[in-house]
C-alpha cells in the first residue's frame, strides 16, 4: 500500500445508479408526503379507495423517503468517493449493479406490499418478513462492497469519511435485523415493553447509525474539496466519530419517556442524548473551521451549498432533539406534530439536503460534462430550504396548540379545528416540495444521459 | 438477564466497536493525522474536475423571478398565520 496518488479507473456505474434511484424515489415519497398532508387537511377526501388511506400512505412515505430518497443519494455520494479515498477502484462494479438492481425491486415490493395493507404495524419497522430479508440482502451486498474496497486500499490511513461510512453499513445491518425481528418472521415483534424498546433502538439508529453517519461522511469530503482547503483536524474528526459511537448507540428510549420502561434506561437515554452534543459540536466545529473564510467557493458550487445548509440544519435538529430528550420538554411536545417538525428538519432539511449536495457535486465530476442546469439545481435548493423551514415553523406552532391543550385536558379531536389551517399550510410548502423533486429528477437524469456540454 | 435482546443488542453494538478500535489503534490509523487532513485533495486526476466550462451567469431577470417565488413562498406563509391568529385559529 502506497500513499502516492494513483490512477484510478471507475466508470461509477454504482454511483450513478444510485444517483437515479435515489431522485426518482424522492419524486414518488414526496408525492405519498402531499398525499398524506391532503388527506390530514381533508380526511374524507381518499376514504374509500383502501390502497390509499392515510394508514397506508404514511409508511410508504416514510420507508420511501428514509431507504428510496435519502439513503441511496447517500450512498451514491459514498460509492464515489470511497475508491477516491482509498486510492483503488471499487471491488466491484458489477456487484454494485446487481445492488442497486436489488434494492429498487425491495424498493417496489415495499410500495406494492405496504399499499395492500400488508404491515407489521410497528413504525419504520413496517415492512412484512419477506421484504425485510430483502433489505438484509441488499445492505450485505454494500457491506461487501465497501469492505473489499477497504481491503484492496492503496492508502494506508483510512480518511474519516470512510470510517463513517462502513460503520453506516455494518452497524445498520445489525439494528436492521435486531429491530425488525427477523427470526420471528409472522410477527416480527416481540412482547410487550421489550418490543417498544428494541424497536426505538432500531428506530433512532436508522437516522442515529444510518442517515447521520452517511451524511457526516459525505460532508467530511465535499466541504474540503469545495474549499479546496485541508480539514481543520482529522484528529477532532476521529474524536467526533468515535463519540458518535458510543453515545449514539443507545438513545432510543428517549422515544419512550411516557412509557413504563425501567428508569436506568430512561436515564441513559436522556444523559446519552445530550451528550450529543459532544459529536455534533465536534463535526460541526470542523467543518464551519475548514470552510472559514472560504464561503465564496461554497455558494459556487451548488453541491456544497446543499451541504453546508444542511450542516447547519444539523445544528438546529440536534440542539432541539437534546432538549426534546428532556421529559418536562417532552410532556408538551410528545405525540404531537412539534416532533414531526423535528423529523422534516432531520431528515429533510439535514440528510436529505446533504444527500442531494452529495450527488449535485459527483454528477458532473462523473459524467465529465456540466450539470445540464445550475438554475434548475439552485431553485430546487430554494425550494427545498423554503420548504423545510416552512414546515419547521408551521408544524411546531401546531404542536405547541396541540401540546398545551392536551396538558390543560382538551381532548385530541376538539384541537384539530384550531390547528387546520396549519395542515393546509404544510399541504401547500408539501407541494412545493415535491415539485422540487421533480425538478430535481429530471435535472439529473438530463444531466447525467443528454447534456450537450453547456451549462444553464 | 432482563432485556436480552436489547442487552445483546448494545454488547454487540459494544463489542464489534472495541475489537475494531483495537484494530485502528495497532494499524496506526491514529498516526499520521497532518497528512489525513489532505486525503481529500489528494484524489484529483485532471479528468475528474468538470471541463470548466464559463458558466453564464444567471440572468438579472431569473434571479429577480427566483426571488419573487421565494418571497411570494414566505408571503404566504406570513399571511397564513396572521389570518390563524388574527382569527384565534378558527376556519
Ligand atoms: C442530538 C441529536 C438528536 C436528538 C437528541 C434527538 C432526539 C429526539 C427525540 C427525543 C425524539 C422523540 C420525540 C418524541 O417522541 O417526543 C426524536 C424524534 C425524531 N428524530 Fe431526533 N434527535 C436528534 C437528531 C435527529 C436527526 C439528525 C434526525 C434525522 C436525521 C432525527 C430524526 C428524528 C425523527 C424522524 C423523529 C421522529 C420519530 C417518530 O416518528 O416518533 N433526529 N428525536
Amino acid at each position: 500500500m502506497t500513499g502516492e496518488s494513483q490512477a484510478i479507473t471507475q466508470n461509477y456505474a454504482t454511483a450513478k445508479g444510485f444517483c437515479i434511484t435515489s431522485a426518482f424515489w424522492m419524486v414518488v415519497a414526496t408525492f405519498m408526503g402531499l398525499l398524506g398532508a391532503t388527506e390530514l387537511m381533508a380526511p374524507d377526501l381518499l376514504e374509500n379507495v383502501g390502497w390509499l388511506v392515510f394508514g397506508r400512505v404514511r409508511p410508504i412515505h416514510i420507508n420511501l423517503v428514509l431507504f428510496g430518497f435519502v439513503t441511496p443519494g447517500l450512498l451514491s455520494a459514498a460509492f464515489y468517493y470511497v475508491p477516491k479515498l482509498l486510492r483503488t477502484d471499487l471491488y466491484s462494479e458489477k456487484l454494485g449493479k446487481i445492488t442497486v438492481f436489488a434494492w429498487n425491486v425491495t424498493l417496489v415490493a415495499a410500495v406494492v406490499s405496504l399499499a395492500m395493507g400488508k404491515t407489521q404495524g410497528r413504525e419504520y419497522a413496517e415492512l412484512i418478513w419477506p421484504i425485510d430479508m430483502m433489505v438484509v440482502a441488499a445492505f450485505s451486498l454494500v457491506i461487501i462492497n465497501i469492505i473489499m474496497t477497504v481491503k484492496q486500499r492503496r492508502e494506508p490511513i483510512l480518511y474519516v469519511s470512510v470510517w463513517y461510512v462502513c460503520a453506516a453499513v455494518i452497524l445498520t445491518a445489525i439494528t436492521y435485523g435486531l429491530g425488525n425481528i427477523i427470526w420471528k418472521p409472522s410477527s416480527g415483534a416481540l412482547v410487550g415493553i421489550p418490543d417498544a424498546i428494541i424497536l426505538w433502538f432500531y428506530g433512532h439508529n436508522v437516522f442515529g447509525l444510518l442517515l447521520t453517519p452517511l451524511s457526516a461522511g459525505v460532508t467530511y469530503y465535499v466541504i474540503p474539496k469545495a474549499c479546496r482547503a485541508p480539514l481543520y483536524s482529522h484528529t477532532l474528526s476521529l474524536w467526533g466519530f468515535w463519540s458518535l459511537l458510543v453515545v449514539y448507540t443507545h438513545i432510543g428510549t428517549h422515544h419512550l419517556l411516557q412509557v413504563p420502561v425501567p428508569t436506568w434506561l430512561k436515564v441513559i437515554a436522556i444523559v446519552d442524548s445530550n451528550a450529543m452534543v459532544i459529536p455534533v459540536m465536534a463535526f460541526l466545529i470542523n467543518i464551519w473551521y475548514t470552510a472559514k473564510g472560504k464561503l465564496g467557493e461554497i455558494h459556487a458550487d451548488i453541491g456544497a451549498k446543499f451541504v453546508f445548509t444542511g450542516t447547519i440544519m444539523y445544528f438546529f435538529v440536534s440542539i432541539q432533539g437534546s432538549m426534546m430528550s428532556l421529559p418536562d420538554v417532552q410532556r408538551v411536545t410528545h405525540f404531537n406534530n412539534w416532533v414531526v417538525a423535528h423529523a422534516h428538519l432531520g431528515v429533510l432539511g439535514f440528510a436529505g439536503m446533504i444527500a442531494l449536495g452529495g450527488i449535485y457535486y459527483i454528477l458532473p465530476r462523473m459524467t465529465g460534462r456540466p450539470l445540464y442546469s445550475r438554475l434548475l439545481a439552485v431553485f430546487q435548493y430554494w425550494m427545498i430550504l423554503i420548504g423545510t423551514v416552512g414546515f419547521t415553523v408551521v408544524l411546531t406552532i401546531a404542536g405547541l396548540i396541540q401540546g398545551n391543550a392536551w396538558l390543560n385536558g382538551e381532548t385530541v379531536y376538539r384541537i384539530l379545528p384550531q390547528i387546520h389551517v396549519y395542515y393546509v399550510t404544510r399541504a401547500a410548502l408539501g407541494l412545493m416540495i415535491f415539485s422540487s423533486a421533480v425538478i430535481g429528477f429530471y435535472n439529473i437524469i438530463r444531466s447525467m444521459f443528454f447534456s450537450p456540454g453547456e451549462t444553464s | 438477564m432482563y432485556y436480552p435482546y436489547f442487552i445483546s443488542y448494545m454488547v454487540a453494538g459494544l463489542v464489534i466497536s472495541l475489537v475494531v478500535f483495537i484494530w485502528a489503534l495497532n494499524n496506526g490509523q491514529f498516526k499520521d493525522q497532518q497528512r489525513a487532513r489532505y486525503l481529500p485533495l489528494k484524489d484529483e486526476t485532471d479528468e475528474d474536475e468538470p471541463p470548466m466550462v464559463r458558466a453564464k451567469k444567471i440572468s438579472r431577470h431569473e434571479t429577480y423571478a427566483l426571488m419573487f417565488l421565494a418571497f411570494a413562498g414566505l408571503a404566504v406563509i406570513a399571511a397564513v398565520l396572521f389570518f390563524a391568529l388574527l382569527k384565534g385559529g378558527q376556519p
